[in-house]
């Protein structure tokens, strides 16, 4: 049986193992049993892992080709190691900014003191196209806007990681999470016996518990909380998420036509002993779409009269309307500032640094070095519209520069960072693929984050796009106690 | 309190109606394949009497291999088998947080093998080996839902759709083959009698517990009494009526749908199988099929029918 091979690319930080090809000591245990596994047994483990992922109907839906196609969930077995010691400091710095962006999302809606004190530009806030006027004045419970968020950090050429973007409205990917260490443990098995390989899977009952603790308080009524998962439906790319967190927490999974708002401002379920009071909503439906009265007059998918419900505090609703004003790449930019300004603290996690090109001299810099950068529309997810200035063709890169000119408030760019690394099952070897990570982090009276998190992997030798919807894989992320 | 929405209430209950009605249709379809290889071509060629357990009537081809494709294969036909058992898995796709895994699993596989097979159940050759799948199948999965599921109000409307579309299947399956026995015009028919009626007690899976019914009377009128009457076999139309009365029970504001199913066991009660005639048998039938269908009307409107407290 032949040795497995690790192969990395000089310059670029790699997650398992040391620049001298030494395995890093968190995962010196791993290492050594891909090695002695050989290629042929972990290329067989690889295989079974994705049998059962296709026997478990972990899937999700893409969309761009056309229709609506249910795949199978790539997972690479190779698991993705990072020491606790190093987590407990991630998840600090995660909180931290938690803290300052529920506190940033509150200022918004009510005094405005940021802008006021000259901290965040007002103009920025006039031309948000996620700032949400209807939410001004209301008070979510525990001043928490983003109950759930997920943000993506990224882990540069030194082995700092820096947040790559913070997504507040609706971010998925938490059921994956869950499911790759269930097929991670059955692929090595072993590893979990021998070491302290920290658990993830207390998150629906966290998730569950924060839940009930934002139903609105009630006169002495003794009855049970409704709590309820709200979801546009079988089509959303994200289903089998919804479907996995219902589940789980043991919540309705409910749709849209399910719910209605009576003329008190309650929201109702249509249950079939008839309405049934709700207090609670998990949304994972934009914005847009929640209240045709509201918001999309042609949306199905919501729920008339969901907002004044919201507005009267009837009913709570996570995250609120209006928590993605500060889930835009643009406002991300402002965020250290934020810490600093709301919580008088230093930033303990980085933000990858940033060019505005809301500021003149800002633009200017990143129109001449636009080849050198990644240029990012502020309202993108999932990776679309962002172009990477040295992979662009010339008429690409000439197209974004020519959007950032129309509409510079809506662009920040970053230099292009080189992103850490980790082996990746490729065409019978071990070879380098980048990732990130997303952790969860929820907020409501504490703060909890995941346990890691979920790391999503470049398929393609030497790409960076790691969505799911693009082609992107994953793989399970063990925090390893030393 | 209850939490089940009607939404998914009404899919639960679809969804074990078109499951059930995808085993009956197997059923018939393989009782009948077996029954014309039994009997001279003259005497009883028609596959016609098929189309009506299915409620096909319009259908025009009354060739066996048209007819049977047109119960099995044909997606146009939402009353086929491959209909039937992907309109089963339409109706659980967002239910899935309700039933248990492995018996999403495996109404999944059924309609992988649905899809795949249809041609193997159209072809005589193959045919019955196809319909006990498809059998097999559902009685696997509704093992999984009977061992798995807690007694709910999602496992009470998966019962309630089964036994609503199994009391409305047996009376249809009845009134086609009462029909060819009890006419006195088909030549020859008398000869065949017996094979026949036992045909009839198989489609609907009843011959061996009417065999060993200690109480009962030979020929037409003790079979077509054993499946009307007989509150021990589950699949008897009164058995069937019965367990509907029972899940109604454990259902918030049961009344009206109490009503309709009472009035539908009464109507039952008044049959005299040994009285009946060929028209007698549709016209009970004709009754029948209206009560039931005031059952499912008024389970309907209870459960499914969206309430809204602001109107």
């Amino acid at each position: 049986m032949t040795m497995a091979e690790i192969r990395t690319t000089e310059g670029t930080w790699d997650e398992l193992l040391l620049e001298d090809g030494t395995p890093r000591p968190a995962a010196a245990a791993l290492v050594a049993q891909l090695q002695s596994l050989g290629m042929v047994e972990l290329q067989e483990r690889q295989n079974l892992a994705e049998l059962d992922i296709l026997a478990a109907g972990i899937t999700f839906t893409v969309y761009n080709d056309g229709r609506g196609t249910d795949r199978a969930w790539p997972m690479d077995i190779v698991p993705r190691i990072i020491e606790a010691a190093e987590w407990r400091r991630t998840e600090l710095g995660l909180s931290q900014r938690l803290r300052a962006l529920n506190r940033f999302i509150h200022d918004i809606y009510h005094q405005q003191d940021i802008i006021r004190d000259g901290v965040f530009p007002a103009d920025l806030l006039a031309d948000s196209v996620n700032f949400r006027p209807q939410c001004t004045g209301v008070n979510p419970a525990f001043g928490v806007w983003a109950h759930i968020c997920g943000s993506d950090l990224v882990r540069d050429d030194k082995g700092v990681l820096h947040v790559l973007e913070d997504n507040l409205r609706v971010p998925s990917g938490v059921s994956y999470l869950m499911q790759n260490r269930l097929i991670s443990k059955r692929a090595f098995a072993d590893l979990f016996r021998e070491q302290s390989i920290l658990p993830v899977d207390d998150y629906p009952d966290r998730l569950r518990r924060l839940l009930f603790s934002l139903a609105p308080e009630r006169s002495a009524m003794a009855r049970q909380t409704g709590v309820v998962l709200l979801t546009p439906g079988i089509y959303n790319s994200a289903y089998f998420e919804h479907t996995f967190l219902a589940q789980r927490m043991g919540i309705p999974l409910v749709e849209g036509a399910d719910l209605f708002v009576d003329r008190d401002d309650r929201v109702w379920m249509r249950t079939i002993a008839g309405p049934q009071p709700v207090d609670v909503i998990y949304r994972r439906i934009d914005d847009l779409y929640l209240d045709p009265e509201v918001f999309n007059p042609d949306s199905t998918l919501g729920v008339p009269g969901l907002m004044r419900a919201w507005q009267s505090g009837t009913v709570a609703i996570a995250n609120a309307p209006g928590a993605g004003v500060a889930d835009d790449k643009v406002v991300y930019a402002w965020v250290p500032d934020m810490i600093r300004y709301y919580l008088g603290e230093e930033p303990l996690l980085p933000n990858v640094p940033t060019y505005r090109c809301h500021y003149p001299d800002e633009l200017a810099y990143v129109l001449d070095h636009a080849h050198e950068l990644v240029l990012k529309p502020a309202n993108e997810s999932g990776g679309y519209g962002i172009t990477i200035g040295d992979r662009a063709t010339p008429a690409q890169l000439a197209a974004a520069i020519k959007a950032v000119r129309q509409d510079p408030r809506n662009w920040v760019a970053q230099p292009i960072l080189s992103l850490s690394t980790a082996p990746t099952l490729s065409n019978g070897e071990l070879a380098p693929r980048h990732i990130d990570l997303r952790p969860f982090v929820l907020s409501g009276e504490s703060t909890y984050v995941t346990t890691g998190g979920l790391t999503r992997v470049a398929l393609v030798e030497g790409s960076l796009i790691v969505n799911s919807s693009q082609g992107g894989g994953s793989k399970d992320t063990w925090i390893v106690e030393i | 309190m209850s939490t089940l929405l009607s939404r998914v209430a009404e899919n639960l209950y679809w969804a074990a109606r078109y499951l059930e009605r995808a085993e009956g249709t197997a059923r018939v379809v393989r009782e009948h394949t077996n029954l014309l290889i039994d009997i001279p071509t003259s005497v009883l060629t028609s596959w016609e009497p098929l189309l009506t357990i299915t409620g096909a009537e319009d259908f025009d081809a009354l060739d066996e291999s048209a007819i049977v494709q047109h119960l099995v294969a044909d997606t146009k036909n939402p009353g086929s088998i491959i209909s039937s058992v992907a309109q089963a898995r339409e109706n659980l796709r967002t239910c899935r947080e309700i039933i248990p895994v492995s018996a999403w699993n495996a109404v999944n596989d059924l309609h992988l093998y649905v899809t795949a097979r249809a041609p193997e159940g159209v072809a005589r050759q193959s045919r019955t080996r196809f319909t006990d799948h498809v059998i097999g199948e559902h009685q696997r999965i509704m093992g999984i839902l009977t061992t798995m599921m807690s007694r709910d109000e999602a496992y009470t409307m998966l019962r309630l759709g089964r036994h609503v579309e199994r009391a409305d299947m047996t009376t249809r399956v009845l009134d086609v083959l009462a029909t060819s026995l009890l006419s006195d015009n088909a030549p020859g028919a008398g000869l065949y009698d017996d094979l026949l009626w036992s045909s009839l007690l198989r489609s609907l899976s009843a011959s061996q517990m009417y065999q060993r019914d200690p109480g009962r009377t030979d020929g037409a009128a003790g079979a077509l009494d054993f499946v009307l009457h007989t509150s021990s076999f589950p699949r008897s139309v009164r058995y069937c009526l019965e367990s509907v009365r029972e899940s109604v029970q454990r259902l918030p504001r049961p009344s009206a749908t109490l009503a309709a199913v009472d009035m539908s066991l009464s109507i039952l009660s008044t049959v005299d199988p040994a009285q009946l005639s060929a028209d007698g048998v549709h016209n009970m039938v004709d009754r029948m099929e209206i009560a039931i269908g005031n059952v499912h009307n008024e389970i309907s409107m209870a459960y499914f029918t969206a309430f809204d407290a602001s109107h």
